[in-house]
């Protein structure tokens, strides 16, 4: 579970705060989808969920053991390092300090990408790329997963594939799934729960719920919408 | 040649530093700090002057001088996050400054330019094995922190996400650059150092292969250019540095050309067909 209780934060000491008095609780189990404007804080949101910001006030209590994160794709990525794909997973495999090394060639087929276990990290497309990043952090069994934007700049296929793992293991496995989204069909198909920042507030509410409040902003009114 | 002791030790020490260079230079050319390698190089030749002024083995004084700047270097990071390549400037300016003051008001009584050009007649056993145990210790610490060093190297921030203490590694790298360095001294001297760190890596990177891989390739090309190196330095009587550093160029144009060449003929091969 995580309990967000009074979050206020801002990047520079004494400027205009990005998050003003969040509060949000999260079960385990659930599957949120973090949903705003660019801009709103919804990746600054995740930062302190994953405890690499510290809120100016308020506290976040988080009693999830085993985090994952799988960061927007094309933030850091350089296509010309040479890495395998099964490095990658045996480096991150060592850090959990994970002994099964079967661990990499089930995740892969999790993923359904076993036939790139010795592929280069930069020779895969958007997609297999970002299947392999979540296979990672499905390696150490996570409690909780943690993921920005997961359809940025991926194939429509492949984000299909990945929805529907990301649903399967959080009904089935119920591991704890938070995605920041932009993708609001994917979010209403797959959450259980949308968290819908604007102008650094936020509140948590169903997809159906979510729907009724933005349509109209987002539509220009039900006149638009039902036409 | 080899009857000749002095080039005994050269060999032995030219092995050791074709490993190490390339170990350290595929993390310092991926994480894009192949500048720092050659700043902290150039900062070594304070190491040198103050190892020579105090009568301490200049090896050693320059590996602790080096360590010291690689440490000030990551320090300064912190404070300098947008302007990286400032950081440089600063430490070149404090250890190159020191390195001429104490050079040119002569308190140093021996020849600066062996350690500057590299040298293989001024190689002594005691150098050798100052250079076999920081060889030792530093490729076991690479051996060892392998994997954390790859996964730093590959995605800094799932690194730090997954737990590794991505500052304490960073200081322990800064520590292994300056032994590698300190390593190097003698054979290639300061000017060309970064010759071996980088350009070894930057050859095995033409292969496009995986991180294992491009790194032992990267050490074979090291060990070519150090040997072929000091072979040739020995026939025409030049000082092994400059030799080893257009040696590494030329095995970089030459791979990079066959790399072409490789690629026209396979693509003219599939127009045919």
């Amino acid at each position: 579970m995580i309990a967000v209780k009074n979050l206020w934060f801002s990047y520079t000491p004494g400027g205009a705060y990005l998050l003003r008095n969040l509060n949000l609780t999260i079960k385990d189990g659930d599957y949120i989808s973090v949903l705003g404007e660019n801009g709103s804080g919804k990746s600054t949101l995740i930062k302190l969920l994953l405890n690499s910001l510290t809120p100016v006030k308020g506290t976040i209590v988080n009693d999830f053991t085993k985090p994952a994160y799988v960061s927007q794709r094309f933030e850091n990525l350089n296509s010309q390092f040479p890495i395998t794909v099964y490095e990658v997973l045996n480096c991150y495999r060592k850090t959990l300090k994970i002994k099964d090394k079967n661990c990499i060639s089930n995740s892969l087929a999790l993923v359904k990408m076993s036939d790139f276990s010795q592929a280069l990290i930069g020779t895969l497309s958007g997609g297999q790329c970002q299947k392999i990043f979540i296979a990672r952090a499905l390696m150490g069994n996570p409690d909780v997963l943690i993921l920005d934007e997961p359809s940025n700049g991926i194939d429509q296929m492949s984000q299909t594939e990945i929805y529907q793992l990301i649903k399967k293991i959080n009904r089935g496995n119920k591991m704890t799934v938070i995605s920041v989204e932009h993708n609001i069909k994917a979010a209403m198909e797959n959450s259980t729960l949308i968290y819908h920042i604007t102008q650094g507030s936020g509140h948590l509410c169903t997809p159906d719920v979510y729907i009724n409040e933005s349509l109209p902003i987002n539509t220009g009114g039900d006149r638009y919408a039902s036409l | 040649m080899l009857h000749y002791s002095f080039m005994q030790n050269a060999f032995m020490i030219s092995i050791l530093i074709s490993i190490l260079c390339p170990l350290i230079g595929m993390f310092l050319v991926l994480r894009r700090y192949s500048m720092i390698g050659d700043t902290l190089a150039h900062a070594s030749l304070a190491g040198v002057a103050v190892g020579l002024v105090t009568n301490i083995n200049p090896i050693i004084s320059a590996f602790f001088v080096t360590s010291a700047f690689g440490i000030i270097i990551e320090v300064l990071r912190e404070n300098f996050k947008r302007y990286a390549e400032l950081i440089l400037a600063i430490t070149l300016s404090l250890s190159v400054g020191i390195a001429i003051t104490i050079i040119s008001a002569g308190a140093v009584h021996t020849n600066v330019e062996s350690f500057l050009f590299g040298s293989i007649l001024t190689v002594t056993r005691g150098d050798l094995y100052t250079v076999l145990v920081l060889s030792v210790i530093s490729i076991g610490t690479i051996v060892g922190l392998y994997q954390q060093l790859v996964f730093l190297t590959f995605d800094e921030e799932g690194a730090k996400l997954a737990g590794i203490k991505t500052k304490f590694i960073n200081y322990i790298f800064a520590v292994l650059v300056a032994a590698t360095i300190s390593v190097a001294i003698r054979i290639v001297g300061v000017l060309v150092i970064s010759s071996l760190i980088a350009l070894p890596v930057a050859t095995a990177l033409q292969l496009q292969k995986g991180f294992k891989i491009t790194m032992i390739f990267s050490i074979v090309v090291s060990f070519v250019d150090i040997i072929l190196g000091l072979i040739i330095s020995y026939w025409i009587n030049a000082a092994p540095g400059g030799v080893t550093a257009l040696i590494s160029v030329c095995l970089l144009l030459l791979t990079i050309l066959l790399k072409k060449l490789h690629v026209y003929k396979f693509s003219s091969r599939q127009v045919k067909s």
